[in-house]
């Protein structure tokens, strides 16, 4: 293989192992915002599951421990986030910032009282390369596709299943319908405030894991404010993606690109100094913004709280 | 007597919360009671200690306003950092090239520099918002990750002082120091630029037409509208005037506290100033008063790591607790 062929080989490879936490994060926000609850806890979120996730498989040497506990706890905000927002019919926005601050110090807090302070970081073993037999073995596209850690898989398989769950499905189209008109899915005689508890719920459990993918897979250990931002643009990406699966995967591949990008340049070493490369990021999310604006379709309902006694919506 | 039973679901949250906290406290093997005792007292056991308090209490009211002005509108700025940084950098940037300057000159420049700087750090996701109504809450979001990397720059770029671990640029010249209040204790002319900006703000949106607009806003847009409000500028005026304020918070960080810039000189301001925003429900009245409360915790809680061996991030469960349960309140008022 040439040295370019090397190189493209890997960057992709990376790009589709670096997809993870935007499509995971993101699916997780798109099913609550499909029945119209907007969460904005996913960066405290993120950090929580990230900080539970390495603990876990810290304390029990079990990464997929420390997933499912990273789960939980996904779960257990999103509960919190589907009780002050579809029962006590609190502001989302507010809730979700209480969220978001409350993540932000559980998850700095919970590693420091439980391994204290080290010289050294405390180190998990990163999650394995599994390769896909036969499919591995194709030159070039089986190292990019099939050569990639579990949750590479679960993302696609996850968005993919998720597509044919919303539009495939009555039980998806009455989802969807309580996100663009919650009285006329009740009158239909929807569960609306179940549906919400369970899209968020959920969304919650995906956000979990996208967190604890961090340590798993980057880093190996937990340091403070990890996710630097990717819960923020898991909400970008959603918005792109029209609350929609297929599209928010593609989003999350194009961002994960622009983020090896930055990574590959800084060290080719080009003279740019490297904190304008980190920038990039967040800049396309806003250049994107401009350019997406008035053609991302959002769910009618998004960011309103249902109660059926009210006359108007 | 209806103040006293307005407040009441209030206080009667704020004690719910430090139980719960208490109870977390004690869960962690660690004295509760002890805790709270720290985290109350210190502030008000040495005149330094006191000092430190206001000196926190500057940055979070200036930040809590900067959330608090465009939340009257129904529009939330999460960008308070960025534009603290921007401030700040802003500010430094003109305090190291004009280093010779005259205090007179230097110091206001150095000032204005930072509340332009943190305007126009709040003018480019006002500016979407109003052209392209794209939601203000991520793009302020992003602002602010755009300002990490960007201080970093100045704080590691060509005014780096070499002789600092920390990434920290040279000092600004002397002429831009804000005066010292106290010969003893190390309080600076700040405080009553903050004072000042507190009570100004306060007279605007409560005593002025405009200011009645911009509540009016955040009340009933459509109404608003309807009567001739031009809602869709006041809402990115606040957003300007939100950001702003964090730029001059910024920039007395630099020309009062450091004299220099230092990164990560924002550390949790943002994140403080929106729950001291919050818990104050928007009103401007409310924020110097609850930031104070705020800045006995912060300064407590590093007492208490410091004395008791409690992360200080401790501080930060029992505020985000603080919040959640005057939300809850706000329920129970709702109900009554």
């Amino acid at each position: 293989m040439s040295g370019i062929e090397d190189t493209l080989t890997n960057f992709l490879k990376l790009t589709f192992l670096s997809m993870v936490p935007f499509v995971l994060a993101g699916q997780g926000t798109m099913l609550g915002g499909r029945t119209g609850v907007y969460n904005v806890a996913q960066e405290g979120m993120m950090l929580v599951g990230a900080s539970v996730g390495f603990l876990a498989s810290y304390l029990t040497e079990n990464l997929f421990l420390g997933m499912l506990i990273a789960m939980v706890t996904g779960a257990l905000f999103g509960l919190l986030l589907a009780y002050f927002t579809t029962t006590l019919k609190l502001d989302q926005f507010v809730v979700g910032l209480a969220l978001f601050f409350a993540g932000l110090g559980i998850s700095t807090l919970l590693p420091k009282k439980v391994i204290g302070i080290t010289l050294s970081p405390p180190l998990i073993p990163t999650l394995q390369d599994i390769p896909i037999p036969l499919l591995s073995k194709i030159p070039v596209i089986g190292e990019i596709f099939f050569n990639q850690n579990i949750l590479v898989y679960v993302s696609v398989l996850l968005s993919i299943a998720l597509w044919y769950f919303l539009f495939k499905t009555n039980i998806g189209l009455q989802l969807r319908s309580v996100g663009e008109n919650p009285k006329a899915a009740d009158s239909l005689g929807v569960n609306v405030v179940r549906m919400r508890y369970i899209t968020t719920i959920l969304g919650g459990v995906f956000i979990g894991l996208a967190g604890a993918y961090l340590p798993m897979v980057y880093t190996g250990t937990f340091t403070d404010g990890m996710v630097k931002g990717r819960g923020w643009l898991a909400i970008a990406i959603t918005f792109f993606g029209s609350f929609s699966p297929i599209p928010i995967l593609f989003g999350s591949i194009f961002f994960a690109g622009i983020e090896v990008t930055a990574y590959k340049v800084q060290i080719g070493g080009t003279g740019i100094p490297y904190q304008f490369l980190l920038m990039l990021p967040y800049v396309m999310t806003i250049i994107i913004m401009i350019f997406t604006y008035g053609k991302a379709r959002v769910p009618a309902f998004l960011g309103q709280n249902y109660d059926r006694e009210k006359r108007t919506l | 007597m209806r103040f006293i039973k307005s407040i009441l679901p209030y206080l009667g949250a704020v004690v719910i919360a430090f139980v719960v906290a208490g109870i977390f406290i004690a869960l962690m093997g660690y004295d509760p009671l002890e805790a709270y005792a720290t985290i109350f007292g210190t502030s008000f056991k040495t005149p330094y200690a006191f000092v430190q308090t206001i000196l926190k209490w500057i940055p979070l009211t200036l930040l809590a306003l900067a959330f608090t002005i465009p939340y009257a509108t129904g529009k939330f700025n999460i960008g308070g950092e960025g534009q603290m940084i921007a401030g700040a950098i802003g500010a430094a940037a003109v305090g190291i090239l004009l280093s010779d300057m005259p205090i007179y000159i230097l110091l206001p420049l150095e000032i204005v520099a930072g509340i332009l700087a943190g305007a126009l750090w709040g003018l480019v996701p006002a500016y979407l918002l109003y052209q392209f109504r794209i939601n203000e809450i991520l793009t302020t979001v992003l602002f602010n990750f755009i300002a990490f990397n960007l201080i970093d720059y100045v704080a590691t770029g060509p005014w780096r002082d070499p002789t600092a671990g920390h990434p920290t640029t040279v000092a600004v010249g002397e002429g831009g120091f804000l005066p010292n209040l106290l010969s003893t204790q190390p309080i600076n002319a700040g405080f009553l630029i903050t004072i000042a900006v507190a009570i100004g703000i306060y007279i605007y949106t409560n005593r002025t037409v405009g200011g009645f607009e911009l509540i009016a806003t955040g009340a009933n847009p459509k109404a608003s509208h309807v009567h001739g409000i031009n809602t869709r500028f006041l809402s990115v005026f606040s957003l300007v005037l939100g950001a702003a304020l964090a730029g001059l918070a910024g920039a007395i960080e630099v020309a009062g506290t450091h004299h220099r810039l230092i990164e990560g000189l924002q550390s949790n301001f943002m994140q403080l100033g929106l729950i001291i925003g919050l818990i104050a429900g928007g009103n401007s009245l409310a924020v110097p008063f609850i930031a104070f409360f705020i800045a006995v915790l912060e300064v407590g809680a590093r007492a208490m790591q410091r004395t008791m061996q409690i992360p200080v991030e401790m501080v930060f469960i029992v505020e985000a607790l603080l919040l959640i349960f005057i939300l809850l309140s706000n329920v129970v008022r709702r109900r009554k």
